[in-house]
């Protein structure tokens, strides 16, 4: 089970950013190829104030986000607190338009 | 070292699924999975249950699953 202080700690990430990734890496150097595409897609789509939080430097954030959405990959994208979806969910909701507009929705309202 | 065919069989065993296509080089696999049970559920749904089939493998065997999920009408519509 997930401890609650992890998940208090992911909740507060989660809610104080508006768009929230986590990933392997960092934005600079992302260490997977599905984070990679990730940080793209979220460019593409013109996030500018992409909060992220590298799993690789945080082994109980890395374990505890699994369990928080009940996802068990990385990358996992936030907005405004929801849970959005993984690597293959994003490219997706790019390309039928529906993640611009939920990205421009959670600007709007930041 | 895990087969696209025993992801297959994997997701096939958890899942009623229509048709089930992996292709993958043992540790990165893409599938694509239709299966009714997909219908009235988003996306995130639809790959929670894809993921629960599989179970503890996703943890342990499983570095990485990219997935289409589709249902029966969205694939003979040309997904």
């Amino acid at each position: 089970m997930i401890a609650m202080d992890i998940k208090q700690r992911i909740k507060e990430q989660v809610t104080a950013h508006p768009v929230v990734l986590y990933m392997k890496g960092t934005p600079q150097f992302p260490q997977c190829g599905f984070s990679a595409l990730a940080l793209q897609v979220l460019d593409a789509c013109g996030v500018q104030d992409l909060f992220t939080v590298n799993v690789l430097a945080d082994a109980d954030i890395r374990q505890g986000i699994k369990e928080y959405a009940n996802w068990p990959t990385i990358p996992q994208l936030y907005v405004k607190g929801e849970f959005v979806g993984g690597s293959d969910i994003m490219r997706e909701m790019y390309q039928s338009g529906e993640l611009q507009r939920l990205i421009q929705e959670a600007k709007q309202q930041a | 070292m895990v087969t696209p065919e025993s992801v297959k069989t994997g997701i096939a065993a958890g899942l009623a699924c229509e048709h089930v296509e992996v292709v993958g080089d043992g540790q990165h696999f893409q599938a694509l999975i239709v299966s009714g049970e997909f219908a009235g559920r988003s996306r995130v749904q639809r790959h929670q249950l894809v993921y629960a089939a599989l179970g503890e493998r996703m943890r342990e065997e499983i570095h990485a699953l990219s997935m289409r999920t589709l249902t029966p009408e969205e694939w003979k519509s040309g997904g």
